[in-house]
């Protein structure tokens, strides 16, 4: 029997719908399921049962909280669909606005994290939805499959001064070394892998949108600062540990 | 007085249609955004590197524009100027970026109204819209994957590219890359013949409500000396008679905004009467005059050409025009060469300001920065933002029209029909 879907935004970019509409997957997605509630596509006005809920964005106005409250009692299982919806996500940057998970407000079954969601991970996530499987994700971090990971000792010696590497880095044709030991932050270490590295591959340091690996992002972030060497710029910037998942480090 | 407030549906994110009843008559019709996220809040006291992968982050749609506008603003700062092949490399994102959104709004949000409003025929859920005809979907579904092959080959992801920097872009293509790229779009390129041959067929004949009629109106866009070009050139405010051509850095003689308010304020002209996006790059730098794509032109009823439903024809015509502009980039010499990124070196001036044609028309990102590089002011000017003061007056006299004749229900489904022919970008105009 096909899965009956709902997809909708809270307050987001509409990126991860965006590339739900680019996977491979999604012409069969749409042809295997019934997606009968997406506002996107659907005119549909009344919610109806659900066998999935994908939901994307965060949480910033109460008419949000009563309406994934009603989806929560209209679908069988809820899914928070991009770093908004799992972690709170990028508005938190702001000091005016505060966006939260939906897991504030609803159980969720289970988050398809990312800024946007990897390809790799979010076609997988909907290939076990499908098959009424649980979404699983790593427990690793970015550096356990960092394609610049030299070594399992880290030595946080380097003085960290540097969000992006220098241009002249990019010209380089040395073999690129871990962004840690070029004074770069990187937050691969604080950071769950299933992202294939992308960032990291094509030269940009990890930014930490997949969220942590651990359950205790506080700790996690805590232990990273501890051995960071930072620079005094560093040291007062804001945004940079927490850019996807504020909400979280607060909420301990 | 009965206020009457409903989600628009078939829209890119979420936004209410408000209509004021007075007695028997509409009083007032509005696009209701849900809220202002605030990111020109966001990016204050943000470092100029960290800006365009934040900024990238205002959509999900038009990432490619904003992370690209943003980095031409650091540019201009930093008075450099990237590569040619990271300029190409930057028209090409942007093209894929184009692609993808104009198929998914004029096939999902759009193509269901055209079928209802000029042939009277129903789809009532999107299985229904993938059945009416089979190649159509398919080449819809190709043509989504061609834009977004694109950006995930030279963007490094699908949305939110990771290679757009200051200074250029971080990539350098190979001919396997180049070689796939080139196929995928001379498949598109005969996908796209047929979504405007479909179109022909389905509509050209027929003449749209004069409902859709636009009022006369000024035409914002880009040109580059009198031609199409999203990435570089003047802006360009054109009405029946004259045209004023400008350059970015002179944009606060002719408009402006205030910081973290919906809206920008025309100084010449008011808002209402001004439109940005296909329509207006259309009026501006007239692509319908390029040989191969002339014919398609002289068979659309002439009545299509001052309506906002001709956008969608447009849309069409632009992803073509698009697909064959790639294929010509693909081929050129520097796209193969080996060109380092500039230093950015010392910053040159305090402020800075950038744009490009986003799918859905003008975008422009000023910032200014203190001594420590960091961003003390960030103005962001939307294409849906300068166009929704002329959808809710047209959608306003419509709405007025409708009720004379039609409930309310019917009133506020029509009148969702002409928002989405406007194609508004819901997640932009809440940057």
């Amino acid at each position: 029997m096909e899965l009956k879907i709902l997809i909708i935004s809270m307050t987001s970019c509409s990126g991860c719908i965006s590339t739900l509409f680019s996977l491979d997957i999604f012409p069969q997605f749409f042809e295997k399921t019934k997606i009968a509630y997406f506002p996107f596509i659907t005119d549909e006005e009344k919610l109806d049962i659900y066998d999935i809920a994908l939901i994307e964005g965060c949480i910033t106005q109460e008419s949000q909280i009563r309406l994934i409250q009603e989806v929560r009692r209209a679908a069988k299982k809820v899914y928070s669909l991009g770093s908004c919806a799992a972690f709170g996500g990028i508005i938190n940057l702001s000091k005016k606005k505060e966006g939260e998970p939906l897991s504030n407000y609803i159980e969720v079954d289970g988050i398809i994290p990312g800024c946007p969601p990897p390809s790799s991970l979010f076609g997988n996530c909907l290939i076990n939805l499908l098959e009424n499987k649980m979404i699983k994700l790593s427990n690793k971090n970015q550096c356990y499959s960092c394609p610049l990971r030299d070594g399992l000792d880290y030595e946080y010696k380097t003085k960290i001064t540097d969000l992006i590497p220098n241009n002249r880095d990019f010209n380089s044709t040395q073999n690129p070394k871990c962004f840690l030991t070029r004074g770069i932050l990187c937050l691969g270490p604080v950071t769950r892998e299933g992202c294939e590295n992308k960032c990291i591959i094509r030269g940009m340091p990890c930014e930490g949108c997949l969220g942590s690996p651990s359950k205790s992002l506080y700790s996690n972030i805590y232990n990273f600062l501890s051995l960071l060497n930072l620079s005094d710029d560093l040291k007062t910037y804001k945004g940079i540990f927490y850019r996807y998942s504020k909400p979280l480090l607060i909420k301990r | 007085m009965q206020k009457i407030v409903e989600p628009c549906k078939r829209i890119e994110n979420n936004g209410n249609i408000k209509i004021l009843l007075k007695g028997t008559n509409i009083d007032h019709v509005e696009f209701e955004l849900p809220e202002i996220r605030g990111f020109e809040n966001i990016l204050i006291k943000k470092k100029v590197h960290d800006i365009p992968r934040i900024a990238s982050r205002i959509c999900g749609l038009c990432h490619a524009s904003q992370a690209i506008v943003s980095n031409k603003v650091i540019e201009d700062m930093y008075g450099i100027t990237p590569p040619s092949q990271s300029i190409i490399l930057r028209r090409i994102l942007l093209i894929g970026e184009l692609i993808k959104s104009h198929i998914m709004h004029y096939f999902f949000q759009s193509f269901p109204d055209l079928l209802k409003i000029i042939n009277f025929y129903e789809i009532s859920n999107p299985y229904e819209l993938m059945q009416f005809d089979p190649q159509l979907t398919s080449s819809v579904f190709d043509l989504i994957k061609l834009g977004s092959e694109i950006d995930k080959i030279f963007g490094g992801r699908y949305v939110h590219l990771i290679t757009c920097i200051s200074g250029g872009v971080i990539y350098k293509p190979s001919q396997l890359n180049i070689n796939l790229i080139r196929k995928l779009l001379q498949k598109g390129s005969s996908h796209a013949k047929y979504l405007i041959g479909n179109f022909i067929k389905l509509f050209s004949t027929k003449t749209p409500p004069i409902s859709f009629d636009l009022p006369k109106i000024n035409y914002l866009g880009l040109s580059n000396h009198g031609f199409y070009d999203r990435y570089k050139g003047k802006i360009v405010i054109k009405n029946y008679k004259n045209q004023l051509y400008f350059s970015e850095k002179d944009y606060q003689s002719y408009f402006n905004k205030d910081i973290g308010i919906f809206g920008v304020t025309f100084h010449q002209n008011n808002n209402i009467g001004l439109i940005t996006g296909p329509i207006a790059r259309e009026k501006i730098n007239q692509i319908s005059v390029i040989e191969r794509i002339a014919p398609y032109f002289k068979t659309i009823n002439e009545n299509w050409n001052n309506s906002i439903l001709f956008q969608n024809f447009l849309e069409l015509i632009e992803v073509d025009h698009e697909i064959h502009q790639c294929l010509k980039l693909l081929n050129d010499d520097s796209l193969n060469k080996c060109y380092d990124l500039p230093d950015l070196g010392e910053i040159q001036k305090s402020e800075g300001i950038g744009v490009v044609e986003a799918p859905r028309g003008l975008l422009m990102h000023h910032y200014k920065i203190d001594q420590n590089e960091s961003v003390i002011q960030a103005k962001l000017f939307i294409a849906t933002e300068i166009n929704i003061p002329l959808m809710n007056f047209m959608t306003l006299q419509y709405a007025r029209n409708l009720y004379k004749k039609e409930a309310i229900d019917k009133v506020k489904k029509k009148i969702a029909q002409m928002i989405r022919a406007f194609d508004p970008c819901i997640s932009c105009a809440t940057h």
